[in-house]
């Protein structure tokens, strides 16, 4: 197969960086579809990928916890059950379950770091019927309010925060929600921007959800494993990981539809997959996505079930397996590639006509082609 | 109807790339043409140059992903879409989502700018030299093909008598 993909050695500094563009540097170049011009998006980094990995993560946690917490699993008094500050003893025998808003609260300041002028992200919501960046600004801010009072009703030692009463359920129920919400936005962000093939699927979402879920039950196992959370009830735990397990395999199948389909949607999305299966960006998928985030996670946790008292492998295969989340993300953004407009199309035929001529015939380059 | 729109005649261009240089100056005050909202493509190879601006599409992507209303549709002044540089916040959301790739992101002032038809002076049209850009009637914008293939079409009668 003839790859359309430049050879280019994969730069961590290039993928992290806005500004280092030359100010006089012109533009010769357009994404037409040539070895030179096939170039993906370049406007959103790996800023974004951290943003979008930290909110799915979190999200993911937080609804894997609200279930734990629902289903009224009597947890050991973990490691470091309570602190004291200030004369009130402060309870922390629900933060293992309960962390995710604190992570998304963390992931969000990357989205206004990303902007142009960070102080107008405040212009954003004031619009939320205008965009989804607008309503993702709503959704978090909701997620990650709700979340961190729901952290803080069960750390702070007050006994009226405690009531018996079921609507208490209610918060927990829009937050549990709202993390819905948050996960698949991560997804819905890149479906918006219609222009480019790889994203507009809404299997992209449903991917997000998935690989939310399942670095979310991953890091819940490690902080219920760093925690002593489960070490009376090891049975949760195995429930716990085989349901990560689970999810890891949907989110594999799901992440070969998507590219199964974005394969024959559009050239370009054609151009995507190749670009992140066999070009430039393979190191990150079958190195960081296939190997890190599915193939080793699931075969370490198997290993370690051979192992009860050693947990130092589910400690690699959870760490592996987050890595591989971040990868993912980082994979699908760093592989879009817009699509082709009819202009470009009238070029291209200007120019095979063109090449076609004996006057320029020597001169045509090869790889123009439009592949398979 | 008076919605007018820059109509490009690439066989015309020479490739001088003069209209990005005026566009620069007269919207930024810097001879910077990286700063341009109109960019020549150039494929030099086969000596085609193509000056691509906004095209101010009817079903803008750039308006819909705008999460602040800072790129926004004009119907009063020739039905434009631009961006309001007070309001943007630099999301470059608008950048991402542009088929042509249009709307770009200037480094200086922080924000996303694009091709606003300079208030209906378009001054890649008044300086290009040999007329490859014109601001035309959009209903008019392609007379002179249609004059084109009549030409032709009437020379192949005479041909044929």
């Amino acid at each position: 197969m003839i790859l359309l993909v430049e050879k280019k050695l994969f730069s961590i500094k290039n993928l992290f960086s806005y500004d280092t563009k030359d100010p006089m540097r012109t533009e010769h170049t357009h994404p037409i579809r040539n070895t030179k011009y096939l170039k993906p998006q370049e406007e959103w980094k790996g800023i974004i990928a951290i943003y979008l990995y930290l909110a799915g993560m979190g999200a993911g946690s937080f609804i894997i916890g609200t279930l734990i917490s629902w289903f009224n699993i009597k947890p050991d008094p973990p490691i470091l059950s309570s602190i004291n500050l200030l004369g009130h003893t402060l309870n922390l025998s629900s933060v293992p379950i309960l962390w995710g808003p604190v992570v998304v609260a963390i992931g969000a300041p990357f989205l206004i770091l990303d902007l142009g002028i960070k102080w107008r992200f405040l212009y954003a919501c004031l619009n939320p019927r205008t965009s989804w960046v607008a309503r993702g600004f709503i959704i978090l801010s909701i997620f990650i309010v709700l979340g961190l009072l729901l952290l803080a009703k069960s750390v702070l030692p007050f006994e009226w925060l405690r009531p018996k009463s079921v609507l208490w359920r209610i918060p927990e129920i829009i937050a549990f929600i709202f993390a819905f919400g948050t996960a698949l936005y991560t997804g819905i962000l890149l479906k918006a921007t219609k222009s480019i093939p790889l994203w507009n699927s809404a299997l992209l979402p449903l991917l997000f959800l998935v690989s939310g879920l399942s670095t979310g039950s991953m890091a819940m196992i490690l902080s219920t494993l760093g925690t002593g959370f489960f070490s009376h009830d090891a049975r949760a735990l195995k429930v716990l990981m085989v349901g990560e397990q689970v999810l890891v395999i949907i989110e594999a199948i799901v992440l070969y539809l998507l590219l199964s389909r974005r394969y024959r949607a559009a050239e370009q999305g054609k151009d995507s997959v190749r670009l992140l299966v066999f070009g430039e960006m393979k190191m990150i998928f079958w190195g960081g996505v296939v190997v890190l985030g599915f193939i080793f996670p699931v075969v370490l946790e198997n290993i370690a079930s051979f192992f009860p008292g050693n947990v130092a492998w589910i400690f690699v295969a959870g760490i592996l397996l987050l890595c591989g989340g971040f990868f993912l993300r980082l994979g699908i953004l760093h592989a879009g590639i817009r699509e082709q407009i009819p202009m470009h199309r009238l070029m291209e035929i200007q120019y095979n006509a063109a090449g076609k001529t004996k006057e320029f015939g020597a001169r045509r380059p090869r790889n123009l082609s439009l592949g398979s | 109807m008076d919605e007018k729109v820059l109509v490009v005649d690439q066989q015309k261009c020479t490739g001088c790339r003069l209209c990005e240089m005026v566009c620069s100056v007269f919207h930024t005050g810097a001879s910077n043409p990286s700063r341009s909202r109109i960019k020549v493509i150039k494929w030099e190879d086969v000596g085609l140059y193509l000056p691509m601006a906004c095209n101010h599409c009817e079903k803008a992507y750039c308006v819909e992903v705008c999460p602040t209303k800072a790129c926004h549709r004009e119907p009063e002044n020739n039905n434009r879409v631009t961006i309001d540089k007070k309001l943007c916040i630099g999301c470059r959301t608008c950048v991402v989502a542009c088929p042509f790739g249009h709307p770009f992101f200037d480094i200086s002032e922080r924000v996303t700018v694009k091709c606003d038809h300079c208030d209906g002076d378009p001054q890649c049209v008044r300086f290009c030299d040999v007329k490859a850009i014109s601001f035309l009637d959009a209903d008019k914008a392609n007379v002179s093909r249609r004059r084109e293939s009549a030409g032709r079409f009437i020379d192949s009668i005479r041909q044929g008598r």
